[in-house]
């Protein structure tokens, strides 16, 4: 570890979120928008980006708990199921307009998130790993045997008029737009600091007055919001949902495999693992059957060789960041070791 | 009498359950990584007994000569070849790689032997014994034996031989334990090599009782987990208990609410004391 | 004089960037008592941990019996007969005191002769025999240290290392603990290397003395040949 800071702190890093990316990211996003407008997009290149939006929105948010927290989670279907579940109750059960249900969703999803915390936080490492795992297995247990969601039958969302591809496109571009500033802004912020600095010694980062409860609470409800709001849209798009798809361990495997691939703890990692996520998972399903065997493969073999991910080996290698706030978190840290030099 | 008849099915489970938690104790106390692919380890323990059974023809519980030593080596292999490396990068580094082996072994058995359900049979399976109004099935009083049989040899192992004690020396102080001229990678091998030979049994007796399915790993590893958790790391009564707990919940609770009422129990006890069941 | 059973030539030894041991060069001669002083972060408990394997040098040379053991894993130098007792004595707490010291003749080549070391153990150690079936986590500091003196000398050494074992204890006990090791190399002739902060008990019990400062050993020699003086200057560095 120290050995790493130091390098890093001997070569200049060139952090590349000046005004030309800013602009880039802009033309970017506007071209998405666009190109939806405009109907340049055939409908499937829309599904596959939508699934690539989506995924990089959990994507993010597991990397936030796990990569910048130190909150490795095993149980963020949670929130999707719970949030999937909210919109087939809401729009069929109910007769809601769709956004309402999103809406419910994303406040259920932040209620539950923040009721667990009480129980969650109490633990680290790999007990909170397996109680989220647990958690997530006890609500789809529990839904099986409640009426209320059809049991273990499944429930079909209904909206009228349902929307169409390009429309679920638009609110899956627009989560993951607003998701990565969010999860910019916040790791500039005073708490992002604090909770990089927790992740490598909660101890000591409390001690320097981080309020580890609050930071780690804050961080939890928006990655558990952001993930309900991407399995709501999920949904909206597949139209059924069932415990068993809901709920399913498959959802940590893709997140895992998103970030680990991607770059643990970087920005831009989980933009890149989600890309190439997809384009693997639709390669794979030419072979059926063997999809989670190549990916738990490669991701194992990643962690083994590789273990900074795409993103984080090209950082080192090439000496740049997008978008990082590491840089203050090493200038923390140098100012931390002159201190104790002296 | 419905009370003890509870109890008595409740102990029989237990001894199964217990069982499942020793593989995933050791692992947790002794090399100090979270296993999450021992609920696929006793799968495959659970088809090779099955498989090994129907092939041959035998008594599916003597196919324990053969697939024992076969997980042992494959635990063995395993460690040395892959978790022992991984576990250089750090705990959280090693507990992904588990959870990567756990998917990719789940995605293997299904490829292997399809989704359908599998079940060992064994001319015994439907003998029950009568006392009074309460009925025990003697595959019960079996499973019950080679679990309680199982534990105590790891028991003895443990405590009696050298290997035994270098193995609990190395989950206390590895240091200390490679200044008496023990090999902690080795150690390391040599107990996942058992979690796995455990793994071995409790399969057998899960295929022998109920049917399963290559899908079924995850319910079994929190069982495991819920067992080592409430039971506390590395004590064998507290995984007794722990089992007849998971054991009676599973009796009173049915299947589904069983699995419920487990899971809950679970959360509370990691809640109310997180790291005090383990800490020494 | 004949070759010296440990030769250290100019070792390094690093914690990452952090260089605890800087160049450390001294011999021990057969059948010995060597002192080995210094204050606190002096870098003598790193040169020990290093000696015997636990922590890899990043440079120099390690002889014993005039065999190069450098960078072997702790696990294959005890069998050469190199026991260390580390500081903080650390027993293995979950164990029984007899568990404790049968794991000394782990090592194949002296399990065969498990059950007199332990005898002898418990000759020189008598409360151990009482306490044999106790957890050694239940033992007061003083019996743990005797457990990892036992414990080491169950690994039949021909060089055992003693790192602070006074540390933390009453001065009683310590005067009885030194007083056993001058017994066993006594009747022995088992070398031993005394890691030790207090100048005075170390120059007593040791024939020869070591000081290290910062990383370096900075002066060697025989204890009665070596001044007050000259000592105090070479601990504090003056």
């Amino acid at each position: 570890m120290e050995n790493k800071t130091l390098a890093s702190v001997r070569k200049p890093i060139k952090v590349l979120d000046g005004k030309v990316m800013l602009i880039v990211c802009i033309i970017i996003v506007a071209f998405l928008y666009a190109a939806n407008i405009f109907g340049i997009f055939s409908s499937n290149t829309m599904r596959y980006l939508m699934k690539i939006f989506l995924y990089i929105t959990m994507g993010e948010m597991w990397n936030l708990l796990s990569g910048f927290t130190g909150m490795t989670s095993l149980g963020n279907q949670t929130f999707i199921g719970l949030a999937g579940f909210t919109v087939a109750v809401a729009t069929s059960t109910y007769n809601l307009p769709i956004w309402l249900g999103i809406l419910i969703g994303l406040a259920i999803g932040v209620v539950v998130a923040f009721l667990l915390s009480f129980v969650l936080f109490r633990m680290r490492g790999m007990y909170f790993a397996i109680a989220t795992w647990v958690i997530a297995e006890a609500i789809c247990t529990a839904f099986k045997s409640w009426p209320y969601v059809n049991m273990g039958g499944g429930m079909s969302i209904k909206a009228k008029p349902y929307p169409k591809t390009p429309e679920i496109y638009l609110m899956a571009l627009t989560l993951f737009v607003v998701a990565m500033i969010v999860v910019y802004l916040l790791l500039r912020t005073k708490t992002g600091l604090g909770l990089t600095a927790m992740r490598d010694d909660a101890d000591a980062a409390s001690s320097v007055g981080v309020n580890i409860f609050k930071s780690k609470l804050l961080v939890y409800v928006i990655a558990a919001g952001f993930t309900a709001i991407a399995g709501a849209i999920f949904f909206i798009n597949k139209g059924t949902i069932y415990p068993d798809s809901g709920f399913n361990i498959d959802w940590t495997v893709s997140m895992v495999f998103i970030v680990i691939v991607g770059g643990i703890g970087t920005v831009s990692g989980p933009v890149v693992g989600a890309i190439v996520y997809v384009l693997l998972d639709e390669f794979l399903a030419h072979f059926p059957g063997w999809s989670n065997i190549i990916l738990g493969a490669i991701a194992i073999l990643v962690i083994l060789f590789l273990p900074d991910g795409i993103m984080g080996t090209l950082q080192k290698k090439l000496h740049f960041e997008i978008f990082s706030q590491k840089r203050f978190s090493e200038h923390k840290k140098d100012i931390g070791k002159k201190a104790q030099l002296q | 009498m419905i009370i003890i008849q509870y109890l008595i099915n409740g102990i029989m489970l237990g001894g199964i359950y217990a069982l499942l938690g020793v593989g995933m104790t050791m692992i947790f106390g002794i090399v100090k990584l979270t296993n999450l692919a021992h609920g696929e380890f006793v799968i495959i323990g659970a088809y090779a007994s099955t498989l090994v059974a129907q092939a041959l023809g035998v008594d599916p519980i003597l196919t324990l000569i053969v697939t024992v030593p076969f997980m042992f080596l494959l635990g063995m292999g395993l460690q040395s070849g892959l978790i022992n490396r991984v576990m250089q990068k750090g705990s959280e580094p090693a507990l992904l790689v588990t959870f990567g082996l756990s998917i990719i072994l789940q995605d293997a058995m299904l490829l292997l032997f399809t989704a359908d359900a599998r079940h060992a049979g064994a001319a015994y399976s439907s003998t029950i014994i009568k006392i009074g109004s309460i009925s025990i099935a003697l595959l019960d009083i079996i499973l019950l034996a080679i679990s309680l049989l199982s534990i105590l040899i790891l028991t003895w192992f443990l405590n009696k031989t050298y290997m035994g004690r270098s193995i609990r020396a190395t989950s206390d102080d590895t240091q200390a334990a490679s200044l008496m001229g023990v090999s902690v990678k080795k150690t390391y091998a040599i107990a996942l090599g058992i979690a796995m030979a455990t793994a071995a049994v409790a399969g057998l007796c899960i295929g022998l009782k109920w049917t399963f399915y290559a899908s079924s790993g995850g319910s079994y590893l929190l069982i495991a987990f819920g067992v080592v958790v409430i039971g506390g790391m590395g004590s064998i009564p507290g995984t007794l208990v722990a089992g007849l707990i998971f054991g009676l919940a599973q009796v009173i609770g049915g299947a589904n609410w069983g699995l419920l009422i487990s899971y809950v129990l679970l959360i509370i006890m990691l809640a109310v004391r997180p790291q005090g069941l383990f800490s020494k | 004089m004949s070759e010296p059973l440990l030769k250290v030539e100019g070792v390094q030894a690093k914690y990452g960037d952090f260089i605890a041991v800087q160049s450390a060069s001294l011999d021990v001669p057969e059948g010995k008592i060597v002192s080995l002083i210094g204050s606190n972060g002096a870098g003598k408990s790193t040169l020990m941990d290093t000696i015997a394997g636990l922590h890899k040098p990043s440079a120099g040379k390690i002889y014993f019996k005039g065999e190069d053991i450098t960078g072997l894993p702790a696990e294959k130098i005890v069998t050469r007969g190199l026991s260390l007792v580390p500081q903080g004595s650390r027993c293995f707490i979950r164990m029984s005191v007899e568990d404790n010291l049968i794991m000394g003749s782990f090592p194949k080549n002296v399990r065969a002769k498990a059950k007199d070391s332990l005898e002898r153990v418990y000759s020189l150690f008598p409360v151990l025999k009482e306490k044999r079936n106790d957890a050694s986590g239940s033992l007061s500091g003083g019996q743990r240290q005797m457990v990892a003196i036992g414990r080491a000398l169950m690994t039949n050494p021909e060089l055992i290392l003693f790192d602070e074992i006074s540390l933390g204890l009453a001065p009683t006990i310590i005067k009885d603990i030194y007083a056993t090791v001058k017994d066993i190399n006594r009747t022995t002739g088992m070398t031993v290397v005394l890691v030790e902060q207090d100048t005075h008990r170390a120059i007593k019990t040791g024939e020869f003395c070591h000081v290290m400062l910062k990383g370096n050993v900075v002066l060697s020699g025989r204890s009665k040949e070596l001044g007050d003086d000259e000592i105090k200057k070479a601990y504090f560095g003056i």
